[in-house]
């Protein structure tokens, strides 16, 4: 029964990722004293340009979540990273297998905590974006799909937030290479 | 290949060189935090009462479980299964030596045991504390003591039980935080 539910909830979630061209990604915030937040979501639009038969330019904006444990809502890390990057795919084709480091800027960043005393701390930056990943690109019927892994980090005021991101995402591209019909 | 490979390398390592997230730099908090590991423990009539806190130094807001509290004294508390542990070190610097309380200088409430508040009150009560270790905030001793209970409790006097009925021997704290 859990099972069945757990297929069409996925379907279901397949279906309205292809209807609304959404882009998201279930990410992990790693590195020094992160064991305190949740797993985190990210929704972005992502767009590619396509320089050659086997690269593309990409254009993504971002807005990354992650909720402390024990807290609900209450507190946590928000970024928005802008970034450019170029998505290089191995067989040279524009599809299936990538590679794409990426660099940009993280417009906001805030980081909500509790102090000693229970008050809030609030803390606002921006920062430096690098990001590595390697994806699978593909297509379920006409629509095309891309399936990635990537390490991001965002680096500000000598400290930097890292984390790992697998994400999917409907492939939104400016234009069609010549071998594309 | 090779060029893509190396930035995603850089892109991994250089970070990594980063010991600290971005809010713990803000905060000026050390990179890599240690959990210290606090203790309070001793035998009150035989029975003993033990308190471990782990990751002393963040026991979060509210009522902490085990610290001492710098005040216009050191005041070293702790909350135990069958009610609270207090002591005060009377000095406006705590350093390691021997802080001794005697019933000449009044009732001292210390804790509660079998349902009875246990004062300094009978000519020979005392609590003789040894901080043998302070060090980046956090000390460490050992303790011991003789109390009377209270029968009554009472404004302003309380009706005492059997003076220095109640001992409590083979008390040592490790690690307590010192809070300001």
């Amino acid at each position: 029964m859990f099972m069945g539910k757990r297929t069409l909830t996925a379907i279901v979630l397949c279906l309205l990722i292809m209807q609304a061209n959404a882009q998201i990604s279930v990410m992990k915030l790693i590195g020094n004293n992160t064991k305190d937040y949740k797993i985190g979501f990210g929704a972005f639009i992502k767009t590619g340009l396509p320089v050659s038969e086997a690269a593309d330019v990409t254009f993504e904006l971002g807005a990354n979540i992650f909720f402390m444990s024990g807290y609900g809502t209450q507190y946590g890390t928000i970024m928005c990273p802008l970034k450019a990057g170029y998505r290089h795919t191995l067989n040279g084709t524009g599809q299936g297998f990538y590679v794409e480091p990426q660099v940009g800027y993280n417009l906001i960043g805030i980081t909500s905590l509790p102090s000693e005393t229970g008050e809030n701390i609030d803390l606002k930056y921006h920062g430096v974006v690098l990001a590595a990943g390697a994806g699978y690109m593909f297509t379920i019927g006409r629509a095309p799909f891309d399936l990635n892994l990537r390490y991001e980090t965002v680096v500000a005021h000598g400290g930097s937030n890292n984390f790992v991101s697998l994400g999917i995402s409907r492939i939104i591209s400016f234009k069609k290479r010549e071998t594309e019909y | 290949m090779k060029f893509y490979l190396i930035i995603a390398a850089i892109t991994i390592l250089l970070p990594s060189c980063l010991k600290q997230s971005i809010p713990d730099a803000m905060l000026g908090i050390s990179g890599k935090q240690t959990k210290i590991t606090a203790t309070l423990r001793y035998e009150i009539n035989g029975n003993l009462v033990s308190i471990t806190v782990e990751d002393a130094d963040r026991q979060g807001p509210g009522i902490h479980t085990l610290e001492c509290v710098k005040s216009s004294n050191y005041v070293l508390s702790g909350i135990t299964s069958s009610g609270d542990f207090v002591f005060t070190f009377f000095t406006d610097s705590l350093k390691v030596g021997n802080y001794n309380y005697t019933s000449s200088y009044g009732p001292m409430y210390v804790t509660t045991f079998q349902g009875k508040a246990q004062y300094v009150y009978g000519p020979t009560d005392h609590m003789s504390f040894n901080v043998t270790t302070y060090k980046d905030g956090h000390i460490s001793g050992n303790f011991s003591g003789q109390l009377t209970p209270v029968i009554t409790p009472g404004f302003p006097n309380n009706i005492y039980g059997v003076p220095g009925s109640v001992s409590i021997k083979n008390g040592s704290f490790t690690n307590v935080p010192v809070a300001y």
